[in-house]
């Protein structure tokens, strides 16, 4: 058969590094959104999202990559992905206005024939709830990575897709499309599949959750996780790839919601959540680490101090600052004349009411007395130890993902403190 | 965790202590009145709470702008029994009672860390309250019973273990090895002394107290300093401060070996910056500042 035609509906960041890798693997792709503007901005290749290789990929594909606000053009597609980012709320609740519309207008303009998939991610019970008959609708699990979600839709390492009735073969273009990834196709009902992705969320949770509450007991006994580590990676059962990295909390909004999903759905069924509402707490715990240390030495101990706080995002590599750890901390250092630096994100975010915003790393350090590194941009690493100390004013390091070479920045005098240690 | 509902501080209309003889209310009205704050003490002599007809007669005594601090209750050396702790219920049932009459501009609820279980080492705000006694049942009960008073404001402050110099209780702590070292030149521990706690002294109690009265501060705070010691680091800094030798003793210990340490990350964020007085500096300054009153 000819190679079928993918839209995808919803050009937030989702959709958009959907699309664009659709189109890099050969498929002519339609990418709709019903905001004009926002399809102007991707037509002049603006995109308003960060993500390594997204930008390089959308221009080298821009022929076979179609931009539109017109959901007409979607009447041509084989499959279509609705694919919009479902935002929630400070609780981890999922808004499913949008998308309900959103494939509420796909339904109406797609062929009867066509493929229809929900992308985002939804609740257990949503796609069965949409099943309409005559029609096709499947629900695919999205792994989407802040930082790495170019990388996760070129090479995934299975594809996990909710059916009406897995018995049944997928339609020959969605199965075309799948077959071009050259990864296992999972199929399963609908429910497992909306409960599949909470799932591998859930053991991310509990494998940082176990990481962190280690990790502060390692500060507090004169352990070192960095130590452990790898003698967990070479146990087969932890292995290689587990999330064994400590951090400032669960962030970025995915993982929150779908802890906020199973405590309403055990809840609801009277089954038990009470490790969930435990990996809560300690990512709400965790979170404050950079203020306890701060207070300590600094806040408690130094009169009117300055802060460099360098990093914004809530990860490195991407533009988004939902539930950022560094915000959070900068929410409760108002008093305190504070020096902001990130690579992609402006310092007015913060919306701090003594923020200077630095031009560079380096130029946030001056006359500090501390400072604290929120997000492990990679581009952190290559401050000199030397030219940070000869720039602050005081010694105090913070650096709670290890970004910095602690050994190189304690030999010049600095005060180091990282996480797990 | 507390929200402040003034941003920037401003002195109540004036502030009523009730229990203003104990240990925490004499040195809080002292605060008060030293930092220009208008401020009423009022003690049992002047009111018996419990008794009847205690509602009207202390309704007569407020205002409706007035913020009431009530620290008036019957501690543990007055009785754990169940007499004990009806008799403290009836002293919150008057105050809610003439609350309820005049209403109050903020009310601040001094209520213990007696409402934890010790079940785990590690306590916050968020921890649940399961009181293991009457005492604590007791506070956490009028904790309910001030959060009843809808149109009033509400903090509840659940302190430590408070040490300083004027405490006229004797608990196992700081006070009573200063008085037993003073005496006897021994202190004596419980088994090795290993439990740990969290020590406040009680110019940062009533310095806090102060600061959340300025703000109209609401919700549940532990006024804690976020650093546990045990008994015996305790007994040994008392110790040394007598030029003698003083002798720590080990008795039976009635009790398992229990730990507590607070996380006071809510009261960094209530009062970013603030400084306690470390256990040390706080210790050196009950023994100079009881010396020089005897």
């Amino acid at each position: 058969m000819a190679r079928p035609l993918i839209g995808f509906a919803g050009m937030t960041h989702l959709g958009l590094v959907s699309a664009a890798c659709g189109a890099e693997k050969g498929f002519g792709v339609v990418g709709f959104d019903p905001d004009a503007s926002r399809i102007a901005s991707l037509k002049r290749h603006e995109l308003a999202v960060s993500e390594p290789e997204l930008d390089h990929l959308v221009a080298k594909n821009a022929e076979r990559l179609q931009f539109t606000a017109s959901d007409g053009d979607l009447r041509g597609c084989d499959v279509i992905y609705i694919a919009p980012d479902v935002a929630t709320d400070d609780a981890g609740r999922s808004d499913l206005g949008q998308i309900d519309a959103l494939l509420e207008r796909v339904f109406a303009a797609a062929r009867p024939d066509a493929v229809l998939v929900v992308l985002s991610q939804v609740p257990p019970g949503y796609s069965r709830s949409k099943q309409r008959g005559g029609r096709n609708l499947y629900y695919q699990v999205e792994t989407l990575i802040f930082g790495r979600a170019v990388e996760r839709a070129l090479r995934p390492e299975r594809y996990i897709v909710g059916c009406a009735d897995p018995a049944q073969p997928l339609p020959a273009a969605y199965r075309a499309f799948l077959d071009a990834h050259g990864c296992p196709v999972l199929l399963m009902r609908y429910e497992s599949a909306e409960l599949a992705k909470i799932s591998i969320n859930m053991f991310l949770v509990a494998s940082v959750s176990t990481a962190n509450t280690l990790a502060e007991l390692c500060e507090a006994i004169g352990a070192d996780w960095s130590e452990i580590v790898p003698a967990l990676r070479l146990d087969k059962r932890i292995g290689q790839h587990a999330y064994l990295a400590p951090g400032l909390g669960i962030a970025g909004g995915n993982l929150e919601r779908d802890l906020a999903t199973v405590i309403r759905f055990a809840d609801e069924h009277g089954t038990d959540a009470g490790v969930v509402r435990a990996w809560l707490a300690n990512s709400r715990h965790r979170r404050d680490w950079a203020l306890r240390i701060l207070h300590e030495h600094i806040l408690s101990k130094v009169h009117d101090p300055v802060l460099a706080v360098l990093g914004l995002a809530y990860k490195q590599d991407t533009h988004s600052t939902k539930n950022s750890p560094s915000l959070a901390l900068l929410t409760h250092l108002h008093r305190f004349r504070v020096r902001l630096y990130d690579p992609v994100v402006a310092a007015s975010a913060a919306g701090h009411p003594r923020a200077h915003s630095a031009k560079s790393e380096l130029e946030a350090c001056d006359g500090a007395d501390a400072l604290v590194v929120m997000t492990p941009w990679p581009q952190f690493a290559k401050i000199e130890a030397q030219d940070a100390a000869r720039r602050l004013r005081g010694k105090v390091v913070l650096d709670p993902y290890a970004v910095l070479d602690g050994r190189a920045w304690r030999s010049v005098g600095l005060d180091y403190h990282r996480i797990g240690a | 965790m507390i929200s402040h509902v003034s941003t920037q501080p401003r002195n109540p209309a004036r502030v009523v202590v009730l229990g203003a003889r104990g240990f925490i209310g004499k040195a809080l009205l002292a605060r008060l009145l030293a930092q220009d704050v208008p401020a009423l003490g009022l003690s049992s002599s002047d009111i018996d709470l419990a008794a009847p007809l205690a509602a009207e007669k202390l309704a007569a005594s407020l205002k409706s702008t007035d913020a009431v601090v009530m620290l008036s209750a019957l501690t543990p050396d007055r009785g754990r029994d169940i007499a004990t702790l009806m008799k403290n219920l009836a002293m919150m049932q008057s105050l809610c009672a003439a609350l309820a009459k005049t209403g109050c501009a903020h009310l601040v609820y001094f209520s213990s860390d007696a409402v934890y279980s010790f079940a785990a080492g590690r306590v916050t705000e968020e921890a649940p309250a399961a009181p293991p006694d009457l005492y604590g049942a007791m506070h956490y009960t009028r904790e309910l019973m001030a959060n009843t008073l809808g149109s009033v404001p509400v903090l509840i402050l659940r302190p430590t273990l408070v040490y300083g110099p004027g405490d006229t209780h004797n608990a196992y702590g700081p006070n009573r090895f200063r008085r037993a070292a003073h005496k006897d030149v021994k202190i004596q521990l419980f088994g090795g002394g290993e439990e740990t706690r969290d020590h406040i002294h009680v110019d940062d109690v009533t310095e806090l107290t102060v600061r959340c009265l300025r703000h109209g501060s609401t919700g549940t705070l532990n006024l804690a300093t976020g650093r546990s010691v045990s008994f015996r680091e305790v007994a040994q800094l008392v110790a040394r401060q007598f030029a003698k030798r003083v002798e720590i003793v080990s008795a039976p210990r009635a009790n398992p070996v229990t730990h507590r340490h607070y996380d006071v990350v809510n009261l960094i964020k209530a009062f970013p910056g603030y400084r306690f007085i470390s256990l040390e500096e706080g210790v050196v300054r009950c023994h100079t500042e009881t010396a020089g009153a005897a």
